[in-house]
């Protein structure tokens, strides 16, 4: 669906000098699925995407959409991709439906659809209000109908939930997973990072421009962090020692000790403890989130943990 | 390139700006209209009017083409547009035709309001007497007026688009006509020939003592206007096809 190779971009300004924004990315987006991109600000997320469509021109390197080459084979295509980048930027002084209508026009997209589309992101019944009276989240909103319109197989959506409220966010990532349970490719960039894990298939982390970590979900959270196991116990000490003595590698750490074993490994631990005369009060796997890989991924060299 | 046609006349009609200036210059060729009634207007002068009314058409004509292009820069709607097509030649030629062809058609409308206007005072309160051939006349220069206010919405848009607002096109059509072209008759009178102003004048006019540097004839100026904004807008193309959408 989407391949990015070697995927290269400076910016060249005037007194601020050479900025690299993606440098030498590799990616690939099978079909179908959500897919997240995320990355740190300034990660090259909002610079691949506009390379993906047209935008900005790599400097080196190239990407390709729904097999045409972007840009120059993007007008090939571009009828069967949906899109926001940054802010859903539409006419401010037009009514939402005429937004809609004016873009859906050069799609050849009728009148029905975008109502349909307004109704489908919640905004039928402002839809006649110009979208300058529009919060950030009903513009979000409006640009993720913009982006549906066309009904699209591959939707690419720059921080889609950027402005919506706790409800609209919920909102969004339901929408997110029923187009990707049609069928149809969604790529998202988000920092959000407890939705895009709730949501997504696949990720890629990117950091400085490259991608640090890319493949499905649960891969990508095993290679962060190694499995472990949290126990709390009243003296730490004393119950690393017992545990060594077990032949189990713990550390302590923020207050409990932290085992080096799988899920599967619970039994020994507390049998390891239980012989020392040590009880424990908590025992709970240790499970990487993506917020926590992520963090440890993107993290620049010589700086600690948070 | 049909379905970007129409949304774009569509478009360039739902504007605000457009709307507002049509409607002061509405309330311009009213006010006009009631003067005349007031000073027995005779039909004989009518040919004169579209000059008088030139300046200020032309001036529209400059800020409706460089709005068109430097309000969607202002706005971002470049981005979400070249998501939809991303064939920025045919883009930004299509804006710049809309633009062009609007501002021609508003302007003639304008005027055969104001030329209507004008007609039924003077028979009305008026004199129509001595008139013979006013009809042809005056339309022969009010497409001249409307030609030259379309080539200003070419320029204004050319230079909207490569400066990306547009303010930049208005704050350098000011610049240009107030220090460039007065530079160039004081210090290279023999440059004046190039001028838009001096072409503009003869196209309007004809040939006259006011230009006596310019040896071309009435049409030989409306054809280098014509280059000048074809050249300006393919230098505004050149731009658009290479730039960074950001």
């Amino acid at each position: 669906m989407i391949e990015v190779l070697g995927l290269r971009k400076e910016y060249r300004r005037f007194r601020r000098g050479r900025t690299v924004a993606v440098d030498g990315l590799d990616l690939s987006v099978p079909e179908g699925g959500v897919f997240g991109f995320l990355g740190p600000n300034g990660a090259g997320k909002t610079t691949t995407i506009r390379c993906l469509l047209g935008l900005v021109r790599p400097s080196a390197g190239g990407c390709r959409l729904l097999g045409a080459d972007a840009p120059g084979g993007l007008s090939s295509v571009i009828g069967r991709v949906g899109s926001i980048v940054e802010m859903p930027l539409l006419y401010p002084r037009f009514s939402g439906r005429r937004n809609l209508e004016l873009l859906g026009a050069l799609a050849g997209v009728g009148r029905t659809r975008a109502r349909e589309v307004l109704e489908r992101v919640g905004l039928a019944e402002r839809g006649d209000d110009q979208v300058k009276t529009y919060s950030l989240g009903m513009r979000q909103r409006l640009g993720i109908g913009a982006a549906l319109l066309k009904d699209p197989e591959l939707l690419i959506l720059d921080e889609p939930a950027n402005g919506l409220d706790p409800a609209g966010i919920v909102e969004v990532r339901e929408l997110l997973r029923s187009l990707g349970r049609e069928g149809r490719t969604v790529f998202v960039s988000s920092h959000i990072l407890s939705e895009v894990q709730q949501i997504a298939d696949r990720v890629a982390i990117l950091s400085a421009g490259r991608a640090v970590a890319v493949g499905p979900v649960g891969d990508v959270l095993r290679a962060g962090r190694s499995e472990g196991l949290l126990v709390r116990v009243d003296d730490l000490a004393t119950g690393q020692r017992a545990l060594a003595d077990a032949g189990i590698v713990a550390a302590v750490d923020d207050g409990l000790l932290r085992a080096e074993l799988p899920s599967a490994g619970a039994a020994a631990v507390t049998k390891a403890l239980a012989d020392r005369g040590l009880y424990l009060s908590e025992l709970r796997p240790d499970e990487a989130d993506l917020e926590t890989v992520f963090l440890e991924l993107t993290r620049g060299p010589g700086e600690g943990a948070p | 390139m049909s379905r970007l046609l129409s949304v774009e006349f569509r478009r360039f009609g739902a504007r605000r700006l457009v709307r507002v200036t049509t409607a002061l210059a509405l309330g311009g060729i009213a006010f006009g209209a009631f003067i005349a009634y007031v000073e027995h207007f005779r039909l004989a002068t009518l040919p004169d009017v579209p000059l008088g009314t030139a300046f200020p058409l032309v001036v529209m004509g400059w800020l409706l083409g460089a709005s068109f292009i430097g309000a969607e820069w202002h706005a971002g709607t470049v981005t979400t547009l070249l998501t939809w097509e991303p064939r920025r030649v045919r883009v930004l030629l299509t804006k710049a035709i809309v633009g062009v062809l609007s501002v021609f058609v508003l302007t003639t409308i304008l005027q055969a309001v104001m030329a209507a206007a004008l007609f039924a005072m003077a028979s009305l309160n008026g004199s129509v007497a001595g008139a013979e051939g006013w009809l042809t006349e005056t339309a022969t220069t009010a497409l001249r007026v409307s030609a030259l206010s379309a080539i200003a919405a070419a320029v204004g848009f050319a230079f909207a688009a490569v400066g990306r607002n547009t303010a930049a096109a208005l704050g350098v059509g000011f610049a240009y006509v107030v220090v460039v072209e007065n530079l160039v008759r004081g210090l290279k009178p023999e440059w004046s020939e190039w001028l838009f102003g001096e072409n503009a004048g003869l196209f309007l006019l004809g040939p006259s003592n006011d230009f006596p540097f310019l040896e071309r004839s009435q049409l030989g100026a409306g054809v280098y206007l014509v280059l000048l904004s074809a050249t300006l807008l393919a230098v505004a193309t050149m731009v658009f096809r290479t730039r960074d959408v950001s």
